[in-house]
């Protein structure tokens, strides 16, 4: 046989290996989420003594009242819907009134506020009372989410080695980069992946030594789909790779911060206020610092370093719409949301960034509807507000003020599923030329660097679905997709188990936000949906993109309660 | 907690929603791939980059028109049939989006789904492509539309089975030897990479009178015993109306009328029979709309009088006004009219090595109805022109359309054979020419012998 079949065999053979390794990655992060967890059971329970029924507190926060969707409902006409809240702190446990008619008691005395509850006091919800027994105390089984039933006794991959397949793919992707070359700077890719091992290793020394995590998968995903990021811009643009990296550097340190900083879930309801004003006046800035680019003013100089606060400030919004359960339902928590929601969707109105303020509308969207259920008594304020704004863009269009930017958003519409009538014009220029080199780089791609999408304006950000398909196949791009999409998953499965509805909330409108943007990222480059100029979360070129996402990856890590409570 | 969670579930419908998505995605993604893969801006193919493992590509009687030796895509050895038939063929570019080097360029090269254009070249397997088209009737037509020096189009092909066996676009280069277009010799070259047997649209001038002819026998019943009388030129809604050189026909009927191409009465019968009924048939022949083949279209035909004065009407039955049609799409219709009105889809595909043919997913010929049968063995036994040549019986139309702007009119020669062993209809036109009979009509009667010989089995 001819050598070089020999050799190329090799290549196609290494080629294919690939898309398996990244599947086997992925699962294994999200096999350990789903290990290591503590046995469903009740955390205390609440004995009636009149009829002898005992009902088992499972959350850690747990609304009492007779509306049916309370988590303990109790059937008697003196409580009222939403009567009050038990919940468990560091310092035990404690019963908060939420207004109800006819009051909470404990041990005869009314409560005002929040009030700590022992075991064996007497709780005297309207007519009905209880006593406060531990979890031990009952005894019958309970039903446990589908994500964590039937997992398997084996336990969870260990962080090291996890973390060694994950450094081991992005190698993998380096020496593809090193074969692959004019010859010019062959060890670069070397470099950048020793610089990017450094980051990977240090955070997991951070986490592992100092702050003595045992568990790291969900943080090892989020450095797989980084380095990925941070690898393919080696052969593109080589100074963004490391621009990236640092910017994945400064997201890891917030990432950090943000845990520790929502440690405490009541603490967090003394940090609305000041985030608030933050983000506004973050806002503010990109509206009268801003600079155009490519139509869109969401952008800040300072020296040679520039950022979108909005991507900064949709963290935040998420954090400030979140609340614990006893503090969600007030009227004062209510209204600051709405305020707050206000002044920034007309902020953002002014800036006229049509895939940010879709970014935003959407998280606005999620976090509405995870805090009341009731979209309604936010939307319409929010709706008249960005009304009113496209009312004044309509008379400032016709003073030709943002003409041009309207003209390019309509482009993006006109063409919508008929890109190929486009093919050479503005509105499906960029989505056929995905198409085609994600088709011409088959099902295991042609190899990081070796592809020709990467000369294309954006192939890095909006379009990297397209870069990745052609240059490392298309099961690798969409696996990394469908790792992202799964956070959802993960994030919900959650929900129940975290310490405050305050992570439940914040975790599934990051997550969801998160989904949402991959989609408007894949599916407009892709012509399933209008092209809205959206990152791929973790992966497109963009430091205040990939420092948002390891923010919005906090929330989903805080939720987790293993989080703070299992330390090695 | 219970609430976040089964709000959390709507969240989850994003989820749900994108593996939709994706699942959508990658459908479409195997389907239409091969479709992606194949643009003139795809570097992977581009420049004479893919061919160097792409397969042969022949004519019907097997002679090589492209095939690659030592890594060189090396085109047939006669100048002229490489101009010929450069653009059914395509150059090492893909410019010439409709040739066959062009649109199935991945496939010659050996794309496929799981590799893309990726496959090492030492695994790769390269597919051969057999032409319908017989490079001797090619040449013959070319030799002749190369010394008018002019821009044009002749097709021939079989109204049977489809199959074309001439197909020849000026102006035209050698594909061995592409040139360097630049600003200087633009004019030279202008439209060069438009086969304009399928991609281009002209004024269509007397050989519209079929369109015509055949409304009148659907909907005037005494239109054989008629006459009329012509002087040459005539007011109709106001202003003139005129035959050729204001020739007068005198006493005329039906069928002189078509013989000597007499305009005025094609003008008042499109009067008479009005401009609904006019639009009517041009619809159902076909005229306004596209050809389907080979994964190309062609260009579409054009025939409107919705907004005509009385005059433009009565021009547009003669085929001016703003008519216009395309020589594939004429030569689909003059088919129709001897296939007892079913148009045959041309195709150029006659086979291929592997599955290649499956790959490209050609439907086989189909056929629409684009006239009624009585009316088509009407048009054809009474009222079509007969020619003799090249041992064929021809019934035919010439036209000469004139386009203004200081140009020569558009020289057509449109029909078919009647012969059972030789069915081929055809259309040729020469732009800023002259009389089709003096210009088109040399250039079908080359490509005609030739194509009649080859059918018959005499090779030169």
């Amino acid at each position: 046989m001819d050598l070089s079949v020999i050799f190329d065999a090799g290549v196609v053979g290494l080629r294919m290996i690939m898309p398996l390794y990244a599947l086997v990655i992925v699962y294994q992060c999200y096999a350990a989420m789903r290990r290591r967890r503590r046995p469903e059971k009740p955390l205390v329970s609440l004995y009636n003594q009149k009829s002898g029924g005992m009902i088992p507190v499972v959350f850690w926060e747990n609304s009492i009242g007779r509306s049916k969707s309370s988590d303990i409902v109790i059937d008697d006409p003196t409580v009222s819907r939403n009567h009050c809240v038990l919940l468990r702190r560091s310092a035990g446990w404690f019963i908060s009134d939420v207004g109800s008619l006819a009051g909470t008691f404990v041990n005869g005395v009314r409560i005002q506020g929040r009030a700590q509850v022992l075991i064996d006091d007497i709780i005297r919800v309207g007519d009905t009372e209880y006593q406060l027994k531990r979890g031990d105390d009952f005894n019958s089984p309970l039903r446990s989410s589908r994500f964590f039933s039937k997992v398997s006794d084996k336990p969870a991959i260990q962080a090291w080695k996890l973390m060694l397949m994950v450094t081991l793919f992005h190698l993998f992707m380096a020496v593809e980069a090193m074969f692959w070359n004019d010859g010019t700077n062959v060890y670069s890719p070397l470099v950048l992946f020793f610089a990017l091992a450094v980051v990977e290793w240090g955070f997991f020394s951070v986490s592992y030594f100092a702050l003595r995590r045992v568990n790291f998968e969900l943080e090892a995903l989020g450095l797989f789909l980084t380095g990925i990021g941070v690898m393919l811009l080696v052969r593109q643009v080589e100074r963004s790779a490391y621009v990236q990296l640092i910017a994945a550097g400064i997201g890891i340190v917030l990432y950090c911060l943000i845990i520790k900083f929502i440690e405490d879930p009541d603490r967090v309801q003394k940090l609305r206020m000041p985030l608030m004003i933050v983000s506004v006046v973050l806002l503010s800035s990109s509206i009268v610092l801003g600079r155009v680019t490519n139509g869109a003013a969401n952008w800040v100089y300072i020296g040679s370093i520039s950022f979108q606060p909005s991507e900064l400030v949709k963290t935040i919004f998420i954090f400030v719409g979140a609340s614990a359960l006893d503090k969600l339902q007030t009227k004062r928590n209510l209204i600051e949301f709405i305020i707050y929601s206000v002044v920034c969707v007309g902020l953002l109105a002014l800036m006229s960034d049509f895939g940010t303020a879709l970014i935003f509308f959407v998280t606005f969207l999620l976090v509405a509807f995870m805090r009341s259920g009731d979209i309604k008594t936010i939307l319409l304020p929010v709706g008249a507000v960005a009304g009113a704004f496209v009312l004044l863009r309509f008379v400032a269009e016709r003073i030709n003020f943002i003409g041009d930017r309207f003209n390019y958003v309509l482009n993006r519409f006109k063409a919508y599923r008929h890109v190929w009538d486009y093919a050479n014009e503005a509105g499906g220029y960029q989505q056929v030329r995905v198409l085609t080199y994600v088709a011409s780089g088959g099902l295991f791609g042609v190899g990081i660097g070796n592809g020709y999408f990467k000369q294309y304006f954006a192939s890095e950000s909006d379009l990297v679905f397209g870069l990745m398909a052609e240059e490392m196949g298309v099961i690798v791009a969409i696996v990394v997709a469908l790792a992202v999409a799964m956070l959802m998953i993960y994030a919900r499965a959650i929900a129940t188990r975290s310490r405050s509805t305050f992570y439940s909330i914040t975790s599934c409108c990051a997550a969801g936000l998160l989904v949402v943007q991959l989609s408007l990222n894949i599916f407009g480059a892709t012509d399933i949906l209008p092209l809205t100029g959206v990152t791929f979360p973790f992966v497109s070129c963009g430091g205040s993109s990939v420092i948002s996402c390891w923010g919005l990856l906090a929330f989903i890590k805080a939720a987790d309660e293993r989080t703070y409570s299992i330390k090695r | 907690m219970k609430r976040t969670l089964r709000r959390s579930t709507l969240i989850l419908i994003f989820t749900i929603a994108f593996i939709i998505g994706i699942g959508f995605f990658t459908v479409e993604l195997v389907f239409d791939a091969k479709d992606w893969v194949d643009q003139p801006y795809n570097a992977h193919i581009s420049g004479s980059g893919g061919l160097e493992q792409a397969g042969k590509i022949f004519d019907r009687n097997g002679n090589v028109l492209a095939q690659t030796v030592d890594g060189e895509r090396v085109y047939n050895d006669d100048i002229e049939v490489r101009e010929a038939l450069l653009h059914t063929v395509g150059d090492n570019s893909l410019n010439i989006s409709t040739a066959v080097q062009s649109k199935y360029r991945s496939l010659l090269t050996g794309y496929s789904l799981v590799w893309g254009l990726n496959m090492p070249q030492s695994m790769r397997t390269s597919h051969d492509i057999t032409l319908t088209v017989d490079s001797n009737a090619c040449k013959a037509a070319f030799e002749i539309m190369q010394s008018y020096g002019k821009r044009g189009a002749c097709v021939v092909y079989n109204y049977k089975t489809g199959e074309v066996l001439c197909s020849v676009s000026t102006y035209g280069y050698d594909p061995q030897d592409p040139p360097e277009i630049n600003e200087d010799n633009e004019s030279e070259y202008e439209g060069v990479y438009l086969d304009n047997v399928i991609s281009s649209s002209y004024t269509p001038g007397s050989i519209f009178k079929i369109v015509t002819a055949a409304a009148a026998i659907e909907n005037i019943p005494d239109i054989f015993e008629r006459t009329w009388y012509c002087e040459g030129s005539e007011d109709i809604g106001g202003e003139p109306v005129n035959c050729v050189d204001d020739e007068a026909h005198g006493e005329i009927n039906f069928e002189e009328a078509m013989e000597h191409s007499c305009n005025i009465v094609f003008a008042k019968l499109a009067v008479e029979l009005g401009s609904e009924k006019m639009n009517a048939m041009a619809e159902k022949m076909g005229i306004n709309m596209t050809f389907d083949f080979d994964d190309v279209s062609t260009a579409k035909g054009h025939y409107d009088t919705s907004k005509a004065t009385e005059n433009e009407l009565a021009w547009s039955g003669a085929g001016q006004y703003n008519d216009k049609v395309n020589p594939m799409q004429m030569a689909i219709i003059c088919g129709a009219i001897a296939n007892g009105g079913q148009g045959v889809t041309p195709t150029y595909i006659k086979s291929g090595s592997g599955d290649i043919l499956k790959e490209i997913g050609l439907k086989g010929s189909g056929t629409s109805a684009l006239l009624d049968q009585k009316t088509a063995s009407v048009l054809d036994e009474k009222v079509m022109p007969e020619y003799e040549f090249g041992g064929l019986t021809v019934h035919a139309k010439t036209g000469t359309a004139e386009v203004g702007e200081e140009k020569l009119p558009n020289g057509w020669f449109v029909g078919y054979s009647i012969d059972d062993d030789c069915p081929l209809a055809f259309a040729c036109v020469i732009e800023d020419s002259g009389f089709g009979n003096q210009y088109a009509r040399p250039v079908v009667e080359a490509a005609m012998s030739a194509a009649a010989d080859s059918i018959r089995g005499k090779l030169f």
